[in-house]
Formats: C-alpha cells, sequence, structure tokens
C-alpha cells in the first residue's frame, strides 16, 4: 500500500460498479470535491483510492420525459439553477439551488449528488428534494435501484456506504398552480443556515388545500413536518394561523442541533419561524 | 482490478493561454500544483476549506475553489489564474485597473478571488445591480473588511468594461 492515495477513472457505470466492488472502506468516490476536499485537506478524510466519476456520461445531464424529470448526480449547482427544464418544472429547486452557501465557486463544481449522498444537516438542497417527493437511482452490487429519496435519508451516519453510487434523481414536476417557497436563516450571505425550509401549498380559493412542508438545518436531517401541520388544511392564512405554524413547527423538531450555528432551544425556535415564513409565502405564491 | 489504479494521472491543462502536460499525483489539489510545480503564487492559500476564496481561478470559463479543486480530475481544461488577467508586458487589464483605482483591495490577499469572479459576473451579466454583486462574491472573504470598496470597485469596473475594454485571457 503506497503512503499516498491511488486513482480510477471507470469510464461508465459497469468499470465503476467493477471498481467499487473490488475495493475496500478506503476507497472514495470523487466528483465535484467540495465535499470531500475539505474534509481531506482538514485531515478528517484519508482516502486511499479516489473514484473520479467524471467521465461517466449516464451521470451527467438533465433531460425531461413523458413528465419525468431526470437530473444525473454529476449534475453542477449552477446548471440546476439555470437549466429551462428546472426553471420551468421545478421552480423550488431551482431557487434552493441558487442559495447553497460557498458562492459561485461552489456552484460551479459542487453536484446535486455530492451535496445529497453527504447528508449534511446544514446543506440547503435536501429539503426541498424531500418536499417535492424526490426518487433516486442507486448503484450497488452491480445493479441500479430506485428508492424514495426519504428512505434513503433516514440513517444520516451511514449514508450510502462506500460500494454505492448515486446515478440521478428522478423528480415530477410541480403542478403549475402550486405554490412553493424556500427560506434560510443565516449570518452570511455565503454562510450555511442556521434553520431552513421548503414548502410547497395548493390553494383552493383561499383555503389550504395541500402543503408539504421540510425543515432543515436544526436536526441531524431534514424532517418532514407536514403530518404535524396537517391541521392547515382547509384553513386560509392568517395571524392566527401564523401563530399556530410556528409553534407546532417548533414542537415537531425533537432532538435539535447544537452547534455553532446556535443552540437547541433557539434552533427550534428558528425551525418555527423558517416553517411560517416559508408556508407564508408559498400561500402568497399560489394565491 | 489493479491496472485500473493510477499512482499518477496525466492531465493537459491549458493555463493562461499556454499550455502544460503534467504528471499530477492522485492526491495533488490544483492549488498546489500551480504553486508549486508551475510558482504561480498569485493563487493564494487561504482556509483550505473552500470557504474564503482567495484561492479562487476560472475553470473552462467558470470560478472554482483551487485548493477544493482535485488536479486529478481536471483532464483537459482551461484554467485562468489571476497571472492571466494582466497583459504579458505587466499592463493591467481594465478590471484589474477599476480595483486599483477604487482601492478595491487593502492588503490584497483576497484579491485574485474577487477579481476571478467579478469577471465571471461582468461576462454573464455585464449590468448587475448591488445584490447581484453581493451573490457573486459571496465565496469571497476579505479579513480587511473592505467590502464596501470591493463593490464600488465592481461598480468602476462595470463602467469601463462597458467600454469594451479587454476582458480576460484564454
Amino acid at each position: 500500500m503506497s503512503l499516498y492515495p491511488a486513482f480510477a477513472r471507470p469510464r461508465d457505470l459497469g468499470q465503476a460498479a467493477e471498481i467499487m466492488g473490488s475495493l475496500s472502506t478506503g476507497a472514495m468516490i470523487i466528483a465535484g470535491g467540495q465535499e470531500v476536499m475539505p474534509s481531506v485537506n482538514y485531515g478528517a478524510l484519508m482516502p486511499e483510492v479516489y473514484i473520479d466519476v467524471g467521465q461517466i456520461a449516464a451521470l451527467k445531464g438533465i433531460s425531461e420525459e413523458n413528465g419525468a424529470i431526470q437530473i444525473g448526480s454529476f449534475t453542477v449547482h449552477r446548471d440546476v439553477q439555470q437549466s429551462d427544464v428546472i426553471q420551468n418544472n421545478l421552480p423550488l429547486l431551482s431557487y434552493a439551488a441558487a442559495q447553497i452557501g460557498g458562492g459561485m465557486q461552489v456552484h460551479n463544481r459542487g453536484t446535486i449528488g455530492g451535496n445529497i449522498v453527504s447528508m449534511h444537516p446544514l446543506y440547503d438542497i435536501l429539503p426541498s428534494l424531500l418536499a417535492l417527493g424526490a426518487d433516486v437511482d442507486i448503484l450497488k452490487d452491480g445493479d441500479e435501484q430506485r428508492m424514495a429519496l426519504a428512505d434513503l435519508m433516514k440513517d444520516a451516519s451511514h449514508g450510502l456506504g462506500s460500494e454505492s453510487l448515486l446515478v440521478r434523481v428522478l423528480l415530477k414536476p410541480m403542478t403549475p398552480d402550486a405554490g412553493w417557497a424556500y427560506e434560510k436563516l443565516k449570518i452570511t450571505a455565503g454562510g450555511y443556515g442556521s434553520a431552513n425550509a421548503a414548502a410547497i401549498v395548493t390553494l383552493d380559493s383561499d383555503k389550504i388545500t395541500s402543503l408539504r412542508i421540510i425543515v432543515g438545518a436544526v436536526s441531524a436531517l431534514p424532517v418532514d413536518i407536514s403530518d404535524a401541520l396537517s391541521d392547515c388544511r382547509g384553513q386560509a392564512w392568517s395571524e392566527h394561523l401564523a401563530g399556530e405554524i410556528e409553534a407546532k413547527a417548533s414542537a415537531a423538531i425533537k432532538d435539535p442541533l447544537s452547534d455553532h450555528q446556535g443552540d437547541g432551544d433557539w434552533r427550534r425556535a428558528m425551525a418555527g419561524v423558517m416553517a411560517r415564513r416559508a408556508i407564508e409565502a408559498a400561500v402568497k405564491r399560489a394565491g | 482490478m489493479e491496472d485500473m489504479l493510477e499512482d499518477t494521472v496525466l492531465v493537459n491543462l491549458r493555463i493562461n493561454g499556454r499550455l502544460h502536460e503534467l504528471e499530477t499525483p492522485a492526491h495533488k489539489s490544483l492549488l498546489d500544483l500551480l504553486r508549486e510545480d508551475l510558482n504561480l503564487t498569485g493563487t493564494h492559500m487561504g482556509c483550505m476549506t473552500g470557504h474564503c476564496g482567495a484561492c479562487t481561478v476560472s475553470i473552462d470559463g467558470r470560478v472554482a475553489k483551487s485548493c477544493i479543486t482535485l488536479a486529478a480530475t481536471l483532464g483537459r481544461a482551461k484554467i485562468t489564474t489571476i497571472e492571466g488577467l494582466a497583459q504579458d508586458d505587466g499592463t493591467l487589464s481594465a478590471l484589474q485597473q477599476a480595483f486599483w483605482d477604487s482601492a478595491g483591495f487593502q492588503c490584497g490577499y483576497c484579491a485574485p478571488g474577487m477579481l476571478l469572479c467579478t469577471a465571471e459576473l461582468l461576462e454573464t451579466n455585464p449590468d448587475p445591480s448591488d445584490a447581484d454583486i453581493d451573490t457573486a462574491l459571496a465565496g469571497n472573504l476579505c479579513r480587511c473588511t473592505g467590502y464596501q470598496s470591493i463593490r464600488r470597485a465592481v461598480k468602476a469596473a462595470i463602467n469601463t468594461t462597458k467600454e469594451g475594454a479587454p476582458q480576460a485571457a484564454e
């Protein structure tokens, strides 16, 4: 074993599966490097082999066919922001991709796949993808498996595992009448959020008929609080409803993060504030 | 499977217009390649975690943080560093001159990132608002906290580039 890491460049998914199957847990998939490299430079990760997936065409591009939208896992945030397909069909995702921290440089190289598999609690894409009900295709043991992103996200401590590769994200277009919003509480322009929330609502005249609301950056994983706020259905927006949303959203955060972004009690309170703001903005957009 | 593993990787990078064929170790960042192998020390090492933006370069026309870019992944990329903005005789580009005239840097450590991000901003959006400027520079930290003068410098650059001044070298 060399003191320094080795490098592998699979040209297609078959080669990628072959390489991943033959290597130990010391192998690290690298795409844009925006998650892996800070951890390597910081000394938290010491890969024995980098598997560069940048040559694999199947991981690239955004397409729409028969009402199904596919985003290759190697697609960078800038392309998600600017894609006509995403802007027209998934404006929430396009907007959320523009709120990712780290500035234009990270938007240009960071990939949607890397953002998902890092399962970082403070990252910006997951709440919107979960609100949109995204599915993912995973290459594992040489086969592609489709699963709901929400099922993949149940365990933040294990992630995908070194034998799996996220191939693509699958989404259905938002309905044209849906109102949406992504709210992020942050201290600096390019910084992490201390709390965030993605909301999608539909209205019948002014009454809420459906609500998807995910709160992020306050727990180890984003929390789907749609059920906790199911009482919103049938109600029109009011100051009273705003207060109820804020209180219930805060109460739904059972195990808040407490870190340099803020302590647990404050994070829980801000989860409520973000949920209220996101739903209010989504209702306004739908109305 | 061992034959698919390489200890070093051949990359063909066009850096500031010049072609460099380099055999780079798998673990080397673009920042280290530029500074150590090519002596292009205008690209600054700051935080090494992708927060500060002092190491910013342009890769295939898009800015990136070179400290968190693995050189071996770059293949045949075109790269512009801060050295590529000025002309060969040292004459500053219109963008650099605008920063110089407007005191757009104090210690200068963040300048490569501020300048390259501004260059990309003005290429895609010739008439940016204050909010556009702030968004474009969000990935760059100035520890002298000279953000107001940097924003003034970007506005001065908008005026000079509107007059058709040359942009970054290929």
